[in-house]
């Protein structure tokens, strides 16, 4: 497998032994088909996923990391395609839904759940939910994270990474009404069970992206005169932002995901809708609500992980 | 009544709540086990069909899960249908992926040998490929499951079963004498539920991933 060091090796660009030549006779599946620099990017990044599953046995490399490669393989080549597909299908859905919505029979009950813009303020609710406890998670996991990889407390790294996995089998529902009983009802308690449920994931991502920077990188910076601020914010941090913006989308779709059960604890959002066609049962406004729901989850979803590509380090593009 | 006076008189209902939690994931899970790895050995050779199957499990992960069986209950209705369907295919997506993942990372060589000593295609992938991929797929299922332990409590406003039952109905007395203790009991069961599971991973992983590649 190839070395961080030699795809980036513009002296000699015209050299004629490219390794895609001999590897595809030892591996005629990979080499099959893709071009070689892709093909030799997207092993390296398979060969990533692959090995911190089985040595690290992280579940946030599992859960959140592992849909950069695809995204960085296909990231290039699909991209327009990927980029305008998504919008228009949300587009097409709400359509349909409006449409539909239009046409269903409503009564005094479901008119009461929908009526006076409660559907907008719902959303705003939801929004405003998600965007400010990503805020906190972001503000709270990337310096913790990077604290937590400093020489100094670098022993405390597998005791933080042992209680985000042990965090994770808290479920969020739990956490979010037994903060609502100890913090009062309202948006409030939910952003903090929020916050602390997405903290975990985050940090984890952020610990792992600065460990897994190869430390002859580190070694080379420090060597060549750098302070440990220059090889941070130099080095360490720029290679580290894949994982680091990987963690950004999970706690943006997981916020999205925990602020439906806001509504449990009064917080609001579109759970209010969901629990109320749930309750009464009324289902257009049941359906209403989670299509909202599905369609701003995925549209952060996609913004997301086009904020991903779009900030991702020009360096650490394999196929330059 | 404190938490554990709590816990000691309503232990028999506690106990069932616990015990359909876990059957309703650990079912779910089998389910998500059998499909996610056919799914990634049909998948795993094409570039193109992998990266759908990634894709479309990621794209139902992205949905919040109380949407999901919001959406789920006008087809189905409530109870354990909407749940089961909803644990299935959240449990799906790390499954498919850390199969395709370990499917292509086994090495081409051995598949090279295993053919060269005229094993039948099945035989490579069940003597060779699927043994050796065993551990990431083995990783998804762990990953799965723990996530699926939360989705289950949510489900139980959908009149699932398990201890989110216990959690609502804290929810619905919010502010009276046991509220907290429901929500509690509730909260702690499945994540001793969710641990006790981890255990279990850690122990099959042990009896089932082949001696060969083990570390």
């Amino acid at each position: 497998m190839s070395t961080p060091g030699d795809p980036g090796n513009p002296g000699d660009p015209g050299t004629p032994d490219v390794p895609g030549g001999p590897r595809s006779d030892s591996r005629p599946r990979r080499a099959g088909g893709r071009p070689g620099p892709g093909a030799r990017g997207a092993s390296d990044h398979e060969a990533f996923a692959f090995r911190d599953n089985v040595e690290m046995e992280q579940r946030e490399l599992a859960a959140g990391e592992a849909p950069t490669p695809s995204a960085a393989r296909g990231g290039r080549r699909i991209s327009w395609q990927k980029w305008t597909f998504m919008p228009a299908f949300l587009f097409f859905v709400l359509l349909a839904t409006w449409l539909w919505f239009r046409g269903a029979q409503l009564d005094s009950i479901a008119h009461q759940a929908v009526d006076d813009g409660k559907v907008w303020l719902a959303l705003r609710q939801h929004i405003v939910l998600t965007a400010v406890s990503t805020f906190f998670v972001l503000v709270i996991a990337i310096p913790l994270g990077i604290a937590l990889t400093r020489s100094r407390l670098r022993r405390a790294t597998p005791f933080a990474m042992a209680l985000a996995n042990l965090g994770q089998a808290v479920p969020a529902l739990g956490l979010l009404i037994l903060l609502v009983i100890w913090l009062g009802i309202g948006a409030r308690s939910a952003i903090v069970g929020m916050v602390i449920y997405a903290v975990l994931p985050v940090l984890a991502n952020t610990i792992a992206g600065l460990r897994g920077i190869d430390p002859t990188l580190t070694e080379a910076a420090r060597g060549i005169g750098m302070s440990p601020t220059g090889v941070l914010g130099k080095v360490e941090l720029p290679l580290a932002v894949p994982l680091i913006l990987a963690g950004v989308r999970t706690a943006l779709v997981l916020n999205v995901g925990t602020a439906t059960l806001a509504t449990f604890g009064g917080g609001g959002g579109l759970g209010d809708l969901i629990s109320a066609g749930i309750v009464t049962q009324r289902m257009p406004v049941l359906v209403l609500g989670s299509v909202l729901t599905v369609v701003l989850a995925l549209l952060v979803e996609w913004l997301a992980s086009l904020a991903e590509l779009l900030l991702r380090p020009r360096g650490l593009e394999v196929a330059v | 009544m404190s938490f554990w006076e709590y816990v000691g008189t309503r232990h028999a209902q506690l106990l069932t709540d616990a015990y359909q939690h876990a059957s309703a994931v650990f079912q779910c899970m089998v389910i998500a086990t059998l499909l996610g790895v056919f799914l990634g050995v049909v998948t795993y050779r094409s570039e193109w069909a992998g990266s759908l199957a990634t894709t479309t499990t990621a794209t139902v992960l992205t949905i919040p899960s109380l949407a999901l069986i919001g959406l789920l209950i006008p087809i189905v209705g409530l109870g354990v249908a909407p749940t089961v369907i909803a644990l299935t295919l959240y449990g799906l997506l790390p499954v498919v992926r850390n199969a395709i993942v370990g499917l292509r990372g086994v090495d081409p060589a051995l598949v090279d040998a295993a053919k060269g000593i005229g094993m039948s295609r099945a035989a490579r992938l069940f003597r060779v490929e699927l043994p050796l991929a065993w551990p990431p797929i083995l990783t998804g299922i762990r990953v799965a499951t723990q996530m699926l332990m939360g989705i289950a409590a949510i489900a139980a406003f959908a009149s699932g079963p398990g201890l989110g039952n216990e959690i609502f109905r804290g929810i619905a007395s919010l502010g009276s004498a046991n509220s907290l203790n429901q929500v509690l009991a509730g909260t702690v069961g499945i994540a001793v539920l969710a641990l006790l599971f981890d255990a279990a991973y850690v122990l099959i992983g042990r009896l089932t991933i082949s001696r060969g590649i083990r570390a």
